[in-house]
C-alpha cells in the first residue's frame, strides 16, 4: 500500500492486487456543513447521475452500462463517496466519466428527481422494518442531521429548492476534505498520471466539522402502529462513543459476543435457539463521525413483545454483571478479526475501507492498529463498557398492531 | 495458441482416472478408491477447476483462488422440487435442523468452533437445491480449512436432529406451548416474509404460473406444516435425499489439492449409503391467456409482479438470451423500462420498475416488478404491456444488445472475485445443470448469440398470453 499526496493536497492511497480483473476506486467528500433541511444531500447525491454538461442522464447511464462500468455515488451521514469499478482495460474511460460527473453535473433534473424520490420513499415505507427503523433513528438522533430519515425528508422536501442543492454541491466541492483510494492490478505510474489528469483541478480543503449530537437525556418509548403486521419490530438503542474513542474496540468485541453476526452469539443462542422467539435477532454498532449507536433488534410474533424485552434485559444485565470467560472473549475477538477478511476480500471492499479510515484521519492502514486494539481488550473492559454505556437512557421503538402496543 | 498445443491441452483435460489411497484410521487398511477427474477452464481463474467423481457418485470440485480465504460448501439436489402439499417446507426446515448437532458434536459446537476462527457459517434452500457453506481464513498451515472440512463433513453426514431441538409438534395458535424451539424459528421466518409486500405478490404470481409442477409451492412452506411435521418424517427425508450421487462438495481457495481431496474423501464417508435418483417432473405449460390476481393490504403504494415460465437451466443459449432481455428491459438506469416509464414519463406513474430472471432446472422464470402510485394501477399495467409488446416486435437496438452482452461478460469477472461467489457459481452449475462445462462455454455462447436469436427466444417465452400478474393495492 502506498500513500501519496497529490499536488492539490488530496491524499491518494494505492494498493496493488495482482491478477484481479477489475480496478476499484473510491473518492470521498466529507460533509462539512450539515444539511438544514432533511434531504438536501440525498437529492444532490441522486442528481450526480442525472446528467452533466455534455451527457444527459440517459447518455450517461447508457455509456456506463455499455462499458460495464459501475460508477455511482453514495450518501452517508458524514460523507458522499463516489465508487468506480470496471474491467482493467476500461479504467481510463471510467475515470473520464467519473470526473465529468463530479465536475460537470448540471442538477437540471431537480424537480423530476424530487418526484421520483418521494415515490421511492413511499414504496420503502410500505415495509414494516423500514417504518420502524425510520421512527427509531429519527428519535434517537432528534434535532440532528443523523436523524434525517425518510419521514423527515418527506416533511422537508417541498421546501427544498434547486439553489439549496447547488449550494450544497459547491460547499462539497470547495470546502470538503477529500480522499482517493485505488485497488487493482495496475502500473502505479500510469494510474497516478490518469488521476492527476482528471482530478488535479479539484481542491482539497482542511476544514473541521462542528456537528455535535445532542445528548440523549432520558428513556423514550416510540410506538408505531401497523394493524396488519404479522411480526412486531423491536429495536432498543443507546448512544455510545465512536471510532475515535478508546472504548471503540471493547464495544466492538461486546457487540460481537452479544449478537452482531453469526450463529453463536448470546442473543442468537438465547432468544432464537433456546426460546424460538425469532428468525432475526441481533445487535449492531453503527459508527458515525460525531456519535455512534448500539442497538439490539428482534422481529417476533406480536404476543412475544414482553418476553423479548425481558430476554434483551437478561442478556444485557448478564454482560454487565457477570465477567465473560476468557474463552468466550478470545472466541469473540477471533470471530471479529477473522470475519473482517471476508468483508475486505474484493478490490472494491478494500478500496472502500482504506478510504474510510483515511477520511476519518485514522490512516489507511488503521486495520492493523485495530487488530492490536482488539487483541488488547480484557474481560474487565467488556464489563466496564457494558455498565458505562448500556444505561437507562435509551430509545425503545416497537412496531406492532395497535392492540399489542397498548400493553407497553 | 498453436493447434498442436491446443490439442495436447484438450487431451490432458479429457477424463482422467486416478486412484486415491485412503488410510482407514481404525483398521490401518489402505482402501483404494477409483475417482474420475476432469478439468475445466473457469473464466478469470488462474488455474483450471478440477472435478472429481467418486465411485459412489459424490462429486468434489476444487477451485484455485489466490488469497487467504477459503470456502467449503456442499450442495444437495433437493429443495421444494421434491416436496408435496403434505410436506411443503421440509427441505428448508431440515436445512435449519442440520445445524443441531451430530453424534460427535452437540448442537452449537459447529457454529461456535468455526465462528471463533472468523468463519461465516450458513446455508440456503431454494427450489432445486439446498446448500451449506463455511467461509473462513485458511489459518496457519491451513488448519482452519482442515477443521472446516472435518466439521462440515460431519454435519452433512451425521446429523442427529434431536427432538428437543426441533421442539414438540403443536397446533398453530396454541399459546400453551412451552418448548419453543426451531419450529418456532422457522414460523417466525414465515411471518417475516408475510409482512414483505414483494414476497406476497411473488408467491402469488409463482403459484399461479404453474398447474402441477412442484415449483408452484413456496420454498419455506406453511406454519401449519412446520408446526406439526414429525421428526421421523424429517429424518426419512434426509436419508432419502442426502445421498452420495445427490451431493457436490466444493472447495475454493489457495490450498494443496491432493491433500484436500483426500480430506474430503475421508470426511465424506457415506458408509455405503444407497443412492437416490430424483424423480423427473413433467414440465408445465404456461397459461394460455393472461391471468390476473388482485390482493389488498395496509400499504400506501401499489405493487405488481408479472411472471412468465422460461427455459430449462441446461439450455445455455436460451438462458443467456433471457439474461440479455433482462438487462435490456429492466436492469439499471439505462434500461428501457426505467427510461421509458420513469425517466421520460410526462406524468409520474411508477416509483420502481425492474425485471428479473431466475434460472431453474425445469424452467426459469422471467419477472417484471413494479411499484406505482396507488391510484394508477390500470395505466401502470397498460404501460408495462405496451413495453413488452414493443420489445417482442423486435425493436431492440444493436446498442442495447451490445450493452447487455458487455454487462454479462463483466458479471463473469465479478463472480470470480471471491471464493464464495466462485463456489456458488460452481455449485449452481453442478447441481441445477448437472454440467460445469457450461461455465466454460458461457463466454463463447454469449459472444456468438445474435439479436435475431434473442428476439426469437423472447417471443417463445414472453408472450403476453402466457403471463401471470399479481397486484397488491391499498385496502
Amino acid at each position: 500500500m502506498e500513500k501519496i499526496i497529490l499536488d492539490n493536497n488530496i491524499p491518494l492511497v494505492l494498493k496493488e492486487n495482482k491478477n484481479t480483473p477489475r480496478h476499484a476506486l473510491c473518492f470521498y467528500f466529507k460533509i462539512t456543513e450539515p444539511e438544514k433541511k432533511a434531504g438536501i444531500y440525498t437529492i444532490l447525491n441522486r442528481l450526480f447521475l442525472q446528467g452533466t454538461k455534455t451527457r444527459d442522464a440517459h447518455t450517461l447511464s447508457q455509456e456506463l452500462d455499455e462499458n460495464a462500468i459501475d460508477c455511482y455515488s453514495e450518501m452517508k451521514q458524514d460523507f458522499i463517496r463516489f465508487k468506480l469499478q470496471c474491467l482493467n482495460e476500461d479504467f481510463a474511460k471510467g475515470l473520464e466519466i467519473l470526473s465529468d460527473i463530479i465536475k460537470n453535473s448540471t442538477f437540471e433534473d431537480f424537480e423530476k428527481e424530487v418526484i421520483k424520490l418521494k415515490g421511492e420513499i413511499q414504496a420503502e415505507l410500505d415495509e414494516p422494518k423500514t417504518m420502524a427503523m425510520d421512527a427509531h433513528y429519527s428519535h434517537i438522533f432528534k434535532n440532528h442531521s443523523y436523524g434525517h430519515t425518510y419521514t423527515n425528508i418527506l416533511k422537508d422536501i417541498d421546501s427544498i429548492t434547486q439553489t439549496d442543492v447547488i449550494n450544497a454541491y459547491h460547499t462539497l466541492l470547495e470546502k470538503s476534505p477529500k480522499v482517493i483510494s485505488l485497488v487493482g492490478d495496475f502500473c502505479a505510474e500510469d494510474v497516478i498520471g490518469l488521476l492527476k489528469k482528471y482530478f488535479l483541478d479539484i481542491k482539497n480543503a482542511d476544514c473541521s466539522v462542528n456537528n455535535e449530537v445532542p445528548k440523549l437525556e432520558k428513556l423514550e418509548v416510540v410506538k408505531v402502529s401497523k394493524d396488519d403486521a404479522s411480526q412486531a419490530q423491536i429495536m432498543q438503542g443507546w448512544r455510545v462513543p465512536t471510532i475515535f474513542d478508546n472504548d471503540y474496540a471493547p464495544i466492538m468485541v461486546m457487540n460481537t459476543l452479544l449478537g452482531s453476526s453469526g450463529l453463536s452469539s448470546r442473543l442468537f443462542l438465547e432468544l432464537r435457539d433456546k426460546k424460538g422467539l425469532a428468525y432475526v435477532v441481533r445487535s449492531t454498532y453503527e459508527i458515525y463521525d460525531h456519535s455512534a449507536l448500539f442497538n439490539v433488534y428482534i422481529a417476533t410474533e406480536p404476543k412475544n413483545i414482553k418476553t423479548s424485552l425481558e430476554g434483551f434485559k437478561i442478556e444485557l444485565d448478564k454482560v454487565k454483571q457477570i465477567p465473560v470467560s476468557e474463552t468466550e472473549l478470545e472466541n469473540a475477538k477471533n470471530n471479529l478479526l477473522g470475519k473482517r477478511q471476508f468483508f475486505s476480500e474484493t478490490n472494491l471492499q478494500q478500496s472502500s475501507l482504506i478510504a474510510y479510515y483515511e477520511d476519518k484521519g485514522l490512516g489507511a492502514d488503521f486495520e492493523s492498529e485495530f487488530n492490536k486494539k482488539v487483541n488488547a481488550v480484557t474481560v474487565e473492559d467488556i464489563q466496564r463498557v457494558a455498565n458505562k454505556y448500556i444505561t437507562d437512557k435509551y430509545v425503545l421503538t416497537i412496531l406492532a398492531p395497535q392492540q399489542y402496543l397498548k400493553e407497553i | 495458441m498453436c493447434k498442436s498445443a491446443d490439442y495436447l491441452l484438450q487431451l490432458m483435460r479429457e477424463l482422467m482416472t486416478c486412484l486415491l489411497v485412503l488410510k482407514d484410521r481404525n483398521t490401518e487398511v489402505n482402501k483404494v478408491e477409483n475417482i474420475t477427474k476432469r478439468e475445466i477452464n473457469y473464466p478469470y481463474l488462474t488455474r483450471p477447476v478440477e472435478i472429481y467423481e467418486r465411485e459412489n457418485g459424490h462429486k468434489i470440485v476444487l477451485a484455485h483462488k489466490e488469497g487467504g480465504l477459503v470456502n467449503v460448501s456442499s450442495w444437495v439436489k433437493t429443495g421444494s422440487i421434491n416436496e408435496t402439499d403434505g410436506n411443503n417446507g421440509i427441505s428448508h426446515f431440515l436445512e435449519h435442523l442440520m445445524f443441531k448437532g451430530t453424534h460427535k458434536h452437540k448442537a452449537g459446537y459447529f457454529d461456535r468452533t468455526l465462528e471463533s476462527k472468523g468463519a461465516i457459517v450458513n446455508a440456503a434452500t431454494w427450489k432445486d437445491y439446498t446448500f451449506y457453506y463455511v467461509t473462513l481464513p485458511e489459518g496457519q498451515n491451513q488448519e482452519n480449512l482442515k477443521l472446516a472440512i472435518d466439521l462440515h463433513a460431519d454435519m452433512m453426514l451425521d446429523p442427529v436432529i434431536p427432538e428437543d431441538e426441533i421442539g414438540p409438534a403443536f397446533t398453530l395458535g396454541d399459546d400453551k406451548v412451552s418448548q419453543k424451539r426451531e419450529r418456532h424459528v422457522v414460523i417466525e421466518e414465515i411471518r417475516m416474509r408475510q409482512d414483505q409486500p414483494w414476497t406476497k405478490i411473488y408467491n402469488s404470481t409463482n403459484f399461479n404460473m404453474y398447474t402441477k409442477h412442484p415449483y408452484k409451492r413456496d420454498v419455506i412452506g406453511f406454519p401449519e406444516t412446520i408446526a406439526s411435521i414429525p421428526r421421523e418424517t424429517i429424518l426419512d427425508y434426509y436419508r432419502t435425499h442426502y445421498t452420495p450421487n445427490n451431493i457436490t462438495t466444493v472447495i475454493a481457495g489457495d490450498f494443496n489439492h491432493e491433500e484436500v481431496l483426500e480430506l474430503v474423501c475421508k470426511g465424506f464417508d457415506f458408509k455405503g449409503r444407497a443412492n437416490f435418483d430424483n424423480p423427473k417432473h413433467e414440465l408445465d405449460t404456461p397459461v394460455s391467456e393472461p391471468k390476473y390476481i388482485e390482493l389488498k393490504g395496509k400499504i400506501n403504494t401499489g405493487f405488481a409482479i408479472t411472471g412468465w415460465l422460461g427455459p430449462v437451466a441446461k439450455d445455455l443459449k436460451e438462458n443467456i438470451a433471457l439474461e440479455i432481455v433482462n438487462v435490456v428491459l429492466g436492469e439499471g438506469q439505462s434500461s428501457r423500462l426505467y427510461q421509458n416509464l420513469i425517466e421520460k414519463s410526462p406524468d409520474p406513474v411508477f416509483n420502481i420498475v425492474t425485471t428479473d430472471f431466475y434460472n431453474f432446472k425445469d424452467g426459469g422464470n422471467f419477472f417484471v416488478q413494479a411499484n406505482y402510485k396507488a391510484d394508477k394501477k390500470e395505466i401502470a399495467l397498460e404501460l408495462i404491456n405496451k413495453e413488452m409488446t414493443n420489445f417482442l416486435s423486435g425493436d431492440m437496438t444493436e446498442r442495447e444488445f451490445n450493452k447487455a452482452k458487455k454487462k454479462l461478460k463483466a458479471r463473469f469477472a465479478e463472480s470470480a472475485e471471491t471464493v464464495s461467489d466462485i463456489a456458488e457459481n460452481i455449485g449452481y452449475y453442478m447441481t441445477v445443470c448437472d454440467d460445469l462445462d457450461l461455465v466454460e462455454q458461457y463466454p463463447k455462447v454469449l459472444e456468438k448469440i445474435t439479436m435475431k436469436e434473442v428476439n426469437d427466444i423472447a417471443n417463445k417465452y414472453l408472450a403476453l398470453n402466457h403471463s401471470v400478474t399479481t397486484v397488491l393495492l391499498p385496502e
